[in-house]
């Protein structure tokens, strides 16, 4: 277990960002770009495809998850090419380091609410060059001075005159052309798209049956494989009865693969009844006989080796907060189709993590880059679980013994019990408050698995893991004498991303331990915390948000309560208010939610309320009714009926403010999410007195109603 | 051999009596819009019509609904008021639940366009793990009221 002082880390972290290298291939490179890489004759460079008949295909290099990624980056090509929006379409760029994101220190994937932030300049320079380059085509035709062509949705306008050319008609004239290095970009005033609020493009196919998500994928000769990992993490297959799953009518090959074994059939519902036939027994394993009161235990132990702080002030608070290991539970579960040939592999896959798939396709298939394809599919949710390849190489590994595609589907049961789970964490306080209530030191211990030490270890070369103290390392509150101790604790489980990473249970534990200073102290827990921001306009800005659209303040009915928080990640500050009822017998009733959010930059201000109303209810499930524990080493729930998700009924109805503060742009998709918690817990203190310092809420005897 | 009557087509089917209903559609018949979510009924991604009632096809043996009317998300054609209003309303997110969300939605409206919220709570059981519920309440009135305007 490592300790570490904060400067260190601070320090650490910052190098960390600088010494990624992976600004390769990110920078606009305009005859870099007008390479072929697609491999079309019809292509502008590496993001714009135009079509003689003027459709226009725009390179998608997110992937597409339900954050509206393929028309907010759409969005911003369009609108500095002046394309035609009716005209546009999109596809998933292939694996190509061209397609990095520049935020992105781990190569190509979607991932950390960057796509727009990334994007933005690059697929602003790509627009303005394509429009230049499609001007310039233009003024060749017509044997004038490009000054006197201009564009405006899908045309080239010849200035004095009736005259003018579809993109269509002039593409592969520009297409020739040298792409411009420095094109001028709009000004902010002339846009036609940024900053609307745009119908997504992809969602039409979504209402019908027909968008393609990677579960859906079909092929000639195509064979339907699910397989069963050992429940106790690393465990090995002891024995199963192959004779048995033979006998199912479909089952072609039972095959072991890491940890686990696989049965292939000719449709997946066989080969789920195969094997229930194959009767496996698995044993050994990292995790055998683990109980979730072990993992708090050990979470306590290393909170108790930090120790606390005496603190001497007119008032101490000194509470200790709780989260447990959670699953991101996908609605699509986890599923790939690989075909590996001796000198071809192509893999079609829902993934988050392109750059990883390719990585894992050339291990199992033994072939070089040029030889693998990875086909980004529609994603049925990621939150993080779809950065992983676990599933990939699976279906990599049965199609290569095959030789023949295979379709891998993970049943519910795997998904939940197979996890890369938000870390099981705990927290600690001790807070001094001054004779006006307001707190002079701030110590803070947490106890928390890392993530990156699968990807980094030995951990010891960073001592800390910046994704398990980020929301606790900076807040936003003027403290003088501000602590933050960090322990790694490894019970075995493995742990991996949860839609916002550490602020899922950072914020829940600052901002509900700075709502308890707020009633100790006697004071308003918004205005509390609105001076303690003194000097910080952005902050206060969506607090005040917030408390306007909520009529924070108001004389609001007997055992109703308001709660607040405010958090910052992904460089977006948000904050959000909720209203509550407690009744009898734990009886809770979600009334109505109220979020502002800063993201300095909108693109599409439909997107973004999707993403707040999306996030925050995702939030409101954890804290409800979500948890993972661990009983004789395996993972307890199995499926919905034990992982309860929030549904229609229980959920608030919730209003969503945009500010834009014109500061740099931040990230969306993860915003929301941490506010959830927090406001809930302060809400519910608000309307009861009573005070939830571990989740989930059910265990407190909470119902929703 | 079920003889299954599916969006106003009748197929032969060479497969297992006991053989889901949506491992049929989508494996055995390549309709791809009704989705695997659970397996056990809870979360509502594999809603398909028969003869008329929302139901959860990843639990119905294929044998229980021969010769009734099954209609998936591809039968409820491209201009389906519910699906008008789920675009209106921009309801989808990743878009996996939806085709269940419709379908349960059109079913509800189809017996009564006036459902009261505990009624539309209680049927539209469906999970989003997306969080779009917000989306969902206001798509479900809006479809409602393009259904009476169509009738009208």
């Amino acid at each position: 277990m490592e300790k570490y002082s904060l400067l260190r880390r601070a320090f650490l972290k910052k190098s960390a960002l600088t010494c990624t290298g992976l600004m390769v291939g990110l920078a606009y490179e305009p005859k870099y770009s007008l390479a072929a890489k697609v491999g079309n004759s019809q292509d502008l460079g590496i993001w714009i495809r135009i079509l003689p008949d003027g459709t226009t295909t725009f390179i998608i290099p997110s992937s597409e998850m339900g954050q509206g990624v393929n028309t907010s980056l759409s969005m911003i090509l369009a609108d500095e090419m002046e394309a035609d929006w009716q005209m546009i379409k999109t596809e998933t760029a292939p694996v190509n380091s061209d397609y990095i994101n520049p935020e992105s220190n781990s190569g190509q994937i979607t991932a950390g609410s960057s796509s727009v932030k990334g994007f933005w300049d690059p697929l602003r320079k790509a627009g303005a060059a394509v429009k230049l380059m499609l001007r310039q085509a233009a003024a060749q035709r017509w044997r004038i001075p490009v000054e006197e062509c201009s564009a405006r949705s899908g045309y080239i306008y010849r200035k004095n005159s009736i005259q003018k050319l579809s993109y269509g008609e002039i593409a592969e004239a520009a297409g020739k052309l040298d792409i411009p290095s420095d094109p001028p970009l709009k000004k902010s005033k002339d846009y036609n798209l940024i900053g609307r609020s745009v119908k997504r493009i992809d969602i039409p196919s979504k209402t019908n049956g027909s968008a393609q998500f990677g579960i859906d994928v079909r092929l000639p000769e195509m064979t339907y494989a699910t397989i069963r990992q050992s429940p106790v993490f690393g465990g090995e297959v002891m024995s199963y009865d192959e004779a048995a799953a033979n006998k199912i009518r479909g089952v072609k090959k039972v095959v072991l693969i890491p940890n686990g074994i696989a049965v292939i059939a000719d449709n997946t519902w066989r080969a789920k009844r195969g094997m229930e036939a194959l009767n496996v027994k698995f044993n050994g394993g990292e995790t055998k006989g683990l109980e979730s009161k072990q993992i708090k235990a050990e979470l306590i132990k290393a909170l108790d080796s930090e120790g606390k702080t005496s603190t001497e002030a007119f008032k101490v608070l000194d509470i200790e907060y709780e989260v447990p290991y959670l699953s991101q539970a996908a609605l699509e579960p986890m599923n790939c189709t690989a075909n590996v040939t001796e000198n071809s592999c192509e893999v079609w896959v829902p993934t988050q993590f392109q750059e990883a798939c390719m990585d894992v396709a050339k291990e199992i298939s033994e072939l070089d880059e040029e030889q693998i394809k990875i086909y980004t599919t529609y994603i049925g949710g990621g939150f993080g679980r779809r950065g992983e390849t676990d599933f990939v190489k699976q279906s990599l590994i049965l199609s290569k013994e095959l030789g023949k595609p295979v379709k891998v589907t993970w049943m519910r049961e795997e998904d939940i019990q197979q996890g890369f789970y938000r870390p099981a964490s705990m927290s600690r306080f001790q807070i001094g408050l001054n004779k006006d209530g307001f707190p002079v030191s701030w110590n803070n211990q947490l106890a928390s698995p890392s993530i990156l030490k699968r990807f980094f270890a030995p951990m010891a070369w960073f001592n800390v893991d910046p994704l398990s103290t980020e929301g606790a390392d900076e807040i936003p509150y003027a403290i003088e004498d501000f602590n933050l101790d960090y322990t790694e604790v490894d019970s075995g489980v493995p742990v991996g991303f949860w839609h916002s990473v550490g602020s899922s249970f950072n914020a829940f534990f600052i901002e509900s331990a700075i709502d308890e200073s707020a009633h100790l102290a006697g004071h308003d827990p918004l205005l509390y915390r609105m001076k303690l921001l003194a000097g910080k306009a952005r902050f206060q800005k969506v607090l005040d948000k917030v408390a306007e659209k909520s009529q924070w303040g108001r004389e609001i009915p007997k055992g109703h309560g308001l709660g607040v928080s405010l958090h910052k990640t992904r460089g977006s500050i948000a904050a959000a208010a909720i209203e509550v009822s407690t009744g009898m017998k734990g009886m809770l009733k979600l009334h109505k939610a109220w979020i502002a959010i800063d993201c300095g930059k909108v693109i599409n201000p439909n997107t973004i309320r999707a993403q707040m109303e999306g996030g925050f209810t995702f939030g409101l499930s954890a804290a409800l009714g979500e948890q993972i524990t661990l009983k004789d080493g395996m993972v307890e729930q199995s499926n919905f009926h034990d992982y309860p998700i929030l549904r229609l009924k229980g959920s608030p109805e919730i209003s969503v403010e945009i500010i834009e503060s014109g500061n740099e742009i931040g990230g969306v998709g993860e915003v929301a999410v941490p506010l959830a918690a927090p406001t809930l817990a302060n809400a519910i203190f608000s309307s009861s007195g009573k005070r939830i310092r571990s989740l989930p809420m059910s265990n407190h005897g909470i119902i929703i109603v | 051999m079920p003889l299954l009557k599916i969006n106003g087509t009748t197929h032969q089917l060479d497969v297992e009596d006991e053989m889901p209903l949506l491992w049929v559609l989508r494996d055995e018949l390549g309709m791809t819009g009704t989705k695997f979510g659970c397996g056990i009924g809870q979360c509502g991604a594999c809603t398909v019509h028969v003869n008329g009632e929302a139901v959860r096809s990843c639990s119905l043996p294929v044998f229980s609904v021969q010769g009734k009317e099954i209609i998936t998300i591809e039968g409820l054609g491209e201009n389906h008021p519910v699906q008008k209003a789920w675009i209106e309303e921009q309801v989808p997110q990743c878009g996996y639940c939806i085709s269940g969300q419709i379908m349960a939605t059109s079913a509800l409206l189809s017996k009564n366009l006036k459902p009261s919220e505990s009624e539309i709570e209680n049927k539209i059981s469906n999970i989003c793990r997306c969080g779009n519920y917000v989306r969902l309440r206001k798509a479900i009135r809006r479809s409602a009221k393009l259904i009476q305007k169509q009738g009208a």
